[in-house]
């Protein structure tokens, strides 16, 4: 995206966080370069995207830490409300990283680094590179190893089921019993069971809540 | 180094907890050099070359240690390329540490490499001291990513969950026709090639847009051109 000098080119912000002095400071560091406009603020996830529904910022800033931000982050890409979003949190851990580099975040600033030049990170972000707080890396780094293999197994176990295991395992996710998921596919229960037990053994697993456990953290179903 | 058998050079008893590298690349140059470098240290040595896949097989079937790494030239080509040596050595050699190896490696190639069963990637340009301590780390069951450009990570993040969303959500019919369709034909041109009628190939492409999110055929392309499963020649 190129951000000219006028205000009518000015990259529009908007900025959730709990904390009205963070929101300050994201407010202060990006109206002290030319270019960079807070058109809103947010203290949760979901009055961010009323906002942004409304205002329809080109970036969205936030703190994967509240309550409802990753949802947040989903709603933002699945409804494309804004071009790019950027993540100022405090959270540290390696999980969070990969979280929100999956969710395709092109920001990941840590607050206690980042926000006293919030501004100009955020500008290097609107000018195509993917920022990330160097005290995070080595961290994301580290949980890369699990992403990989857990994206691996899933797509090994996925391309093992037949069409129709396939099917039974989005049921069970969706919390049918037996006899609900018979009549959904037209077949028999006893039909149904032989296709569990079939997947219980794909999946490595014995019980119900086993399987819809291993699923998800396999990808191969997303409960929201 | 010349008097070196190519492949199979067994290491002496003397020292099994010696950090025992097989090194794979098609470049006798790269791997000349690259064996100077390690032998050169106590702690570790060079189990076995190869310049191909099928050799890198065989000399790593003679290996009997614990404690080896793999380093896997990504410009390996060929039916049985660098990704295809992964995944193989993933499944015999579970315990084995493997990484890919490559000068100025494309984010793509490399989250592809780790989405096969690499434990990392090291690349060519960076500090010899540097590179030996990613090897002695790979040893040591850590994931290595020795890269110029640290920051990568998130690009490369972004190539294994689109290689993921591509494998996971799309049945084998609907690849094959991303496949086929990332090659620039039309519906009719893609019909004919895999022997459909048409109507039943925009019915694909249409189930493939849903699934992937994406509203057109060129961003359903990009996205698997991003994941690796296709390469995109000059676009990219």
């Amino acid at each position: 995206m190129m951000v000219g000098e006028e205000a009518a080119n000015a990259a529009r912000l908007v900025v959730a966080d709990a904390h009205p002095v963070v929101r300050r400071a994201v407010r202060l560091s990006c109206e002290a370069l030319p270019g960079l406009e807070v058109v809103g603020e947010a203290d949760s996830g979901s009055a961010m995207l009323a906002i942004c529904d409304e205002l329809r910022p080109d970036v969205a800033v936030l703190d994967i830490a509240l309550p409802d931000g990753i949802d947040a982050i989903r709603a933002l890409n699945d409804r494309q409300l804004v071009d790019i979003v950027v993540v100022l949190t405090d959270r540290t851990d390696g999980a969070s990283v990969i979280e929100a580099l999956r969710l395709g975040v092109e920001g990941y600033l840590v607050k206690s680094s980042a926000l006293p030049s919030v501004g100009r990170q955020i500008r290097r972000v609107l000018d195509g590179e993917r920022v990330i707080s160097p005290e995070v890396q080595r961290a994301a780094l580290g949980e890369l190893g699990a992403f990989a293999r857990m994206a691996r197994e899933g797509s090994e176990v996925r391309a093992s089921l037949t069409p129709r295991e396939r099917e039974v395992l989005m049921l069970i996710g969706e919390g049918l019993t037996m006899r609900q998921m018979a009549n959904r596919l037209g077949i028999s229960p006893r039909t149904v069971e032989s296709h569990m037990a079939k997947l219980y053994r794909k999946l490595d697993v014995r019980t119900r809540v086993q399987a819809v456990s291993r699923a998800v953290s396999l990808g191969l179903i997303e409960l929201h | 180094m010349s008097k070196r058998p190519a492949a199979g050079h067994a290491a002496g008893p003397a020292s099994p907890r010696r950090l025992g590298v097989i090194l794979v690349d098609p470049f006798p140059v790269v791997r000349a050099g690259t064996r100077l470098l390690i032998d050169d240290r106590p702690d570790m040595e060079v189990l076995a070359e190869a310049g191909d896949a099928d050799q890198a097989i065989e000399a790593i079937g003679r290996v009997r240690r614990t404690r080896v790494v793999v380093l896997v030239g990504l410009g390996l080509t060929g039916e049985h390329d660098a990704y295809w040596l992964i995944r193989t050595l993933r499944q015999r050699y579970p315990t084995h540490a493997i990484l890919g190896f490559g000068a100025n490696a494309d984010p793509t190639s490399i989250s592809r490499a780790l989405f096969v069963g690499a434990d990392g990637f090291v690349d060519k340009n960076i500090d010899p001291v540097e590179f030996l301590q990613a090897l002695r780390r790979a040893a040591d069951r850590e994931m290595v990513l020795a890269i110029p450009i640290a920051s990568a990570v998130g690009e490369i993040v972004e190539g294994i969950e689109r290689r993921r969303e591509v494998e996971v959500k799309l049945t084998d019919r609907e690849r094959e026709v991303l496949v086929v369709a990332a090659e620039g034909l039309t519906a009719r041109q893609i019909a004919t090639r895999l022997g459909v009628r048409e109507r039943t190939i925009t019915t694909h492409l249409a189930r493939i847009y849903g699934k992937l999110g994406v509203g057109s055929r060129l961003a359903a392309i990009r996205m698997a051109s991003q994941s690796g499963l296709v390469s995109v020649g000059a676009s990219e």
